[in-house]
């Protein structure tokens, strides 16, 4: 049974991103911070009572969950179905763009200097908006897999889906994003 | 000659990038305004409170409790053995049910026996009435006075 400490530690440890990821999903912060609130208490008032290692993969499920009832409160449909658009078109780009991306965005966040505080902040600005652009089952395996770093079959668990299609929207947001943010400039 | 590729195969890339855009986000992510961290401290405060709370809520189920009576003496509410109350609790929370509909029935046959009783009074003032002269042209009247009598 995990005691207060490990709770806290683990709230404290994953808060800020479960916020955000909520965020770019329901794109309020009021409506993040709430359903991140309710996801801990279910957390807090259901599984209280488990290992601390359950906590990672049991609150992001309830995450999920708790994102997913706040579409359905909000009768949002279209923000359900856009998960469909995962279906849609061919990745047409190889992976010399995502290396092509790679090498830019490398480029532009490796070294800081003074004069480019102001430039850094619009990329790291850009990146988030692209995220929160992706498709919400793309956004939602590419934050599990690499933000959360899960493994595939974590990630596939969380989800509610095979480890093929985690693989598959994880490869599709990548390209998409590199895509996108050489779209935006951020090319070498 | 074997030639081989100077580009890193396409997983490895796709983690490198991934990487580069986490980094991105976890530095958003750090930088996110004072009112929103506090209040996620203020949620994370609850849930630990909730949680303490539960757990303390889950032994007290199992154990019995002890109520003392009003005599000085004390009387022990024990549970069954498997968490149930026994019978004669599970009974006491039928009881107020049975008495409430034992009262339903009783305010039932009490209504319909004053209704019966004011409709015979009623019945028996028409009877012992003078007989209204107009009566005598009703042809039901007259043909009920023809009728045979039960």
């Amino acid at each position: 049974m995990a005691t207060d400490k490990e709770l806290t530690d683990f709230l404290k440890s994953v808060e800020k991103r479960a916020f955000k990821r909520t965020a770019y999903a329901v794109r309020e912060d009021d409506s993040a911070l709430d359903i991140v609130q309710d996801a801990m208490i279910r957390l807090a008032d259901k599984y209280a009572d488990r290992p601390a290692a359950e906590f990672p993969m049991l609150f992001q499920r309830i995450l999920s969950n708790a994102t997913m009832d706040w579409f359905r409160r909000q009768k949002v449909r279209n923000a359900v179905l856009t998960n469909l658009s995962d279906f849609e078109g061919a990745d047409d780009d190889g992976d010399f763009d995502l290396l092509e991306t790679l090498t830019s965005i490398d480029g532009s966040l490796g070294t800081e200097s003074a004069s480019d505080t102001v430039s850094r902040d619009q990329i790291l600005r850009v990146i988030e908006a692209e995220v929160a652009a992706l498709p919400g089952r793309q956004r939602e395996a590419f934050l599990l897999r690499y933000w959360e770093e899960f493994d595939v079959a974590e990630t596939a668990a969380v989800m509610g889906c095979s480890e093929g299609s985690v693989k598959t929207h994880c490869s599709r947001a990548v390209h998409a994003l590199a895509k996108a943010l050489r779209t935006k400039g951020i090319t070498p | 000659m074997r030639i081989t590729s100077t580009y890193p195969d396409a997983a490895t890339l796709q983690a490198r990038l991934a990487a580069r855009l986490v980094g991105a986000l976890n530095e958003q992510a750090a930088a996110v305004p004072h009112d929103i961290s506090e209040r996620l401290r203020v949620a994370r405060e609850q849930a630990v409170a909730r949680a303490r709370e539960s757990r303390q809520r889950a032994p007290a189920g199992s154990t019995s409790a002890v109520l003392a009576g009003a005599s000085g003496g004390a009387a022990i509410l024990g549970l069954g053995s498997g968490g149930q109350p026994p019978w004669w609790q599970r009974m006491a929370s039928v009881l107020p049910l049975a008495v409430l509909l034992a009262g339903l029935l009783v305010i039932g046959q009490v209504t319909s026996r004053e209704q019966i009783m004011a409709a015979a009074e009623i019945d028996s003032v028409l009877l012992a009435d003078d007989l209204p002269p107009a009566a005598y042209t009703d042809p039901g009247f007259a043909e009920f006075l023809n009728s045979p009598s039960p």
